[in-house]
């Protein structure tokens, strides 16, 4: 009986494997769980990336209908998306950009050349368009973790109450808008 | 025209495999020896009409015909010829073209070269073979064929091969894999026709270890050229990724490896009867799921081919029915095996036990962590990652009571050993090790770490108990020389796969401990140090090449004031689709690689540059390469190469 059941375990096994390969195959590997949608924006106190001296917390952000758009000046996709997110705000959409920086390891990297990075960001914003009325400095990545950034760029909205309503990856094209942000805006209004 | 002779061709290659799974497998059933005797001819036929469809996708590619599809898709007119060739497998159509021509070819070859076998044996071994041609021939006839027209609208030029894949390593490692995937088929083939005939002796382990010993070779070679490729390439310096798609290609060969080993214990003693022909279904198994993972788009890495429901769901069904149906053959047939043979616990038979048992733990390890995420996600237990630092720790763990067991190993002899004839050995083989690896780091390195110490250790460990076998076996015979010259060709092929892995494991063990690299941004003439090296940035040029332009960042090294070599760090730009491809500089060595990778331009005139210091990486290669070695040298065996003459008379018998 032993040696009986020790001859079938590798097809039993096998068939289990079978099972969720079958499943994954109707997955889509690029979806991303967010378990954060319908939630509230977790806390923060972080600074303003051009400014000295200015922090914002979540409290803050509170109170309007914003995007909040995770880019870097190392993103190609962002500065691709950047003229779009523009003429968003030209119509009148706030966007609030909360800048990644990638790879920075205070351990490291010693200490972070914050001037550096402001000439950095104002060149390109003054080259592709600005669509943010201001940037939070996201140095460690700590707010990126809690909403669950697996990269840039990414898009988050966020209602009055401070709830995230939509997180898209990828970048902001018309496309997009029309399917995914425009009917959700209308609804907001 | 050309392009459809080829499909024709292809599916009159799959008429003949059709015929192959059926004639022979249904003579053997009822003993019709007319049938079985089929079996060669049609398995050299459907070869023969597989390279004609080969020959078409290549005519194809290299007249530029972009009313193909495929070529439009992967290839393009300024591509150099050689690239052409290379594109008819750069995508996954054409790759299963290649996987095609392999499994015929090995087809053929197995065919042509098993006059000795018992004609029933024979003609199974070539029907499962011809199974599994129709299976992937369906595939690439009903899915996925690259011989799709686009007419009457196509394109004037083509898109060109992805840049990632034109250089030298990719002309060479995928056929290199496949040889090696399709390969395992064989021993997997051997493994289904001796479950069918029902006799699971020693005489099938000695079949099937030359083919599976030939496979396994080609797979070592494969994932070692996939790993320089990879180190050359991506321009970081990574060899080694635990990528999903390297993943699918470590298994079969963990399986294998573990295979070939306890095949020999078969062959020779005649027991684990039932374990490997278990490993053999295994091995070919992983290589078809490994196939599945990297063609279904189910996981997501670095190697992604395009998305497809259909076409994997083919290879799923596929897969089932290849490995659902092995498996149940060896439940139904497994338990009326019986091993016999005694042995001690200090023996070789349990020395090879142990090989195995650590060799499938570690396939075990790297399936669980390449499905697990998956499974995870189908659980609705959200998305989670598993990488580097668990396998790393996982391989390491493993690797210390493997190595040990490695150098102990080829002391043992069958049955049982007296404990004291081993001490010596031993004892002698870990004080020298232990001797020169503390002499070697501590005189090179002001910082040695207890992990490093022991990763190293081992590695020479395994080298020099090798050496010491080596020594004690040659002296039975008189005189080292008279000795040496007795040692028999699978001998020394354990010997060179040992020494390989001594390579390898050093190679890991220092490159990952000693590895430096500085980001720095330069200006023309100034001067980086990195350990005893000094490299002085002399400016960019520009460089042009038949299908890219770029800049070529030049960089000469110095050591003491004497110019070592001169680097050109290349950053090109692909003309058609507009991709940037880092082409690092390195300057290779014994001891170190000088690798070199060009960054952006930077303000006023300066370039960021990454320098890398990497000492012993290119072991990690030698050693693949000596392993691999190990593989081919069974074809020199004599005991496997039977004379046409006693083939012949071997074959007469048979038929009686």
């Amino acid at each position: 009986m032993n040696r009986k059941l020790l001859a079938i375990a590798p097809l039993l096994a096998f068939a289990f494997i079978c099972i969720f390969l079958y499943q994954g195959l109707f997955a889509n590997p690029r979806e991303i769980q967010t378990g954060r949608i319908g939630h509230e924006m977790p806390a923060f106190t972080l600074p303003d990336l051009m400014q000295d001296n200015k922090q914002w917390t979540n409290e803050a952000l509170k109170g309007e209908v914003y995007l909040l758009n995770v880019w870097g000046t190392w993103c190609p996709t962002c500065l691709a998306e950047l003229g779009y997110l523009t003429k968003l705000r030209e119509q009148g959409v706030k966007i609030i950009g909360l800048y990644y920086v990638q790879g920075y390891d205070a351990d490291f990297d010693g200490p972070f050349d914050m001037q550096a990075l402001r000439t950095e960001v104002q060149d390109m914003l003054e080259r592709a368009g600005n669509p943010y009325q201001f940037n939070i400095l996201d140095l460690h990545r700590t707010l990126s973790l809690d909403l669950g950034v697996s990269g840039a760029p990414e898009t988050f909205l966020i209602d009055k109450n401070g709830t995230i309503l939509l997180h898209h990856t990828g970048d902001i094209n018309p496309r997009v808008w029309r399917s995914k942000f425009a009917p959700m805006m209308q609804e907001l209004k | 025209m050309i392009p459809e002779i080829g499909y024709f061709s292809l599916t009159l290659a799959m008429v003949l495999s059709v015929l192959l799974c059926i004639f022979p497998l249904w003579g053997a059933h009822t003993g019709n020896l007319r049938l079985m005797r089929a079996a060669p001819s049609l398995a050299i036929g459907q070869f023969a009409f597989v390279l004609i469809s080969f020959a078409a996708l290549i005519y194809a590619s290299l007249t530029d015909d972009f009313t193909v599809s495929y070529v439009a898709y992967h290839s393009s007119s300024t591509l150099p010829w050689y690239y052409k060739i290379t594109s008819t497998w750069g995508g996954h159509e054409g790759a299963i073209l290649l996987w095609l021509v392999m499994q015929a070819g090995w087809t053929a070859v197995v065919a042509a070269r098993s006059k000795s076998l018992p004609w029933v044996l024979r003609a199974r071994v070539l029907g499962v073979l011809g199974f599994l041609g129709v299976g992937f021939m369906m595939y690439t006839l009903l899915l996925s064929s690259p011989f799709e027209r686009l007419l009457p609208y196509f394109p004037v030029e083509g898109r060109d091969l992805n840049p990632l894949l034109q250089d030298p390593g990719m002309i060479i490692h995928p056929p290199l894999l496949y040889m090696g995937y399709v390969g395992l088929s064989v021993a997997f083939s051997f493994a289904i026709a001796a479950l069918l005939t029902g006799k699971l002796d020693n005489t099938w382990a000695k079949w099937s270890r030359p083919w599976t010993m030939t496979a396994w070779g080609f797979l070592s070679l494969g994932i070692t050229i996939g790993s320089w490729w990879a180190y050359a390439e991506l321009g970081w310096g990574g060899w080694w990724f635990w990528d999903p798609v390297e993943n699918a290609s470590l298994m079969p060969w963990l399986v294998a490896t573990a295979l070939l080993h306890s095949l020999s214990v078969t062959e020779k003693r005649g027991i684990f009867k039932s374990w490997t022909v278990l490993l053999a279904i295994a091995a070919f198994s992983l290589s078809l799921l490994g196939t599945f993972i990297v063609r279904s788009g189910i996981i997501v890495s670095v190697h992604a081919f395009a998305t497809d429901p259909d076409r994997g769901l083919f290879i799923l069904a596929f897969l089932g029915i290849v490995v659902g149906g092995g498996l149940a053959l060896y439940a139904l047939r497994v338990s009326q095996v019986h091993s016999e043979g005694r042995y001690k616990f200090v023996s070789r038979e349990v020395a090879l036990w142990l090989n195995n048992i650590f060799l499938v733990v570690a396939t075990l390890i790297v399936l669980l962590g390449t499905l697990l995420p998956m499974v995870h996600k189908e659980m609705g237990l959200g998305s989670i990652s598993i990488g580097e630092p668990f396998f790393n720790k996982m391989f390491a763990i493993l690797l210390v009571p493997f190595a040990i067991l490695m150098g102990i190993g080829p002391f043992l002899r069958w049955k049982q050993n007296k404990w004291a004839f081993l001490q010596n050995k031993i004892a002698v083989g870990v004080l020298a090790s232990v001797a020169i690896t503390c002499v070697w780091l501590f005189s090179a390195y002001d910082e040695v770490t207890p992990l490093t110490l022991l990763a190293t250790t081992l590695g020479v460990w395994v080298a020099i108990s090798t050496l010491i076998d080596i020594v004690t076996k040659a002296a039975v015979h008189g005189t080292l020389k008279e000795g040496l010259k007795r040692l028999g060709v699978s001998y020394w092929a354990m010997v060179l796969g040992h020494i390989g892995m001594a390579f390898v494991i050093a190679g890991v063990a220092l490159t990952s401990a000693y590895s430096v690299e500085r980001d720095v941004s330069m200006k023309q003439g100034d001067t980086v140090q990195l350990n005893q090296y000094n490299y002085r940035f002399e400016g960019v040029k520009t460089i042009r090449g038949p299908n890219y332009s770029g800049h070529a960042g030049v960089v000469t090294v110095l050591k003491n004031d004497d110019v070592v070599t001169r680097l050109y760090a290349e950053k090109r730009k692909y003309d058609i689709g507009m991709q940037f491809m880092t082409e690092a500089a390195i300057d290779a060595g014994f001891t170190r690689d000088l690798y070199l990778a060009l960054g952006e331009q930077l303000s006023q005139g300066a370039w960021s540059l990454r320098i890398y210091h990497k000492p012993f990486v290119r072991w990690l290669w030698i050693g693949g390469v000596l392993i691999s070695l190990a593989g081919f040298m069974i074809l020199f065996d004599k005991r496997y190469r039977t004379s046409a003459k006693t083939a012949r008379k071997a074959a007469a018998e048979s038929v009686l």
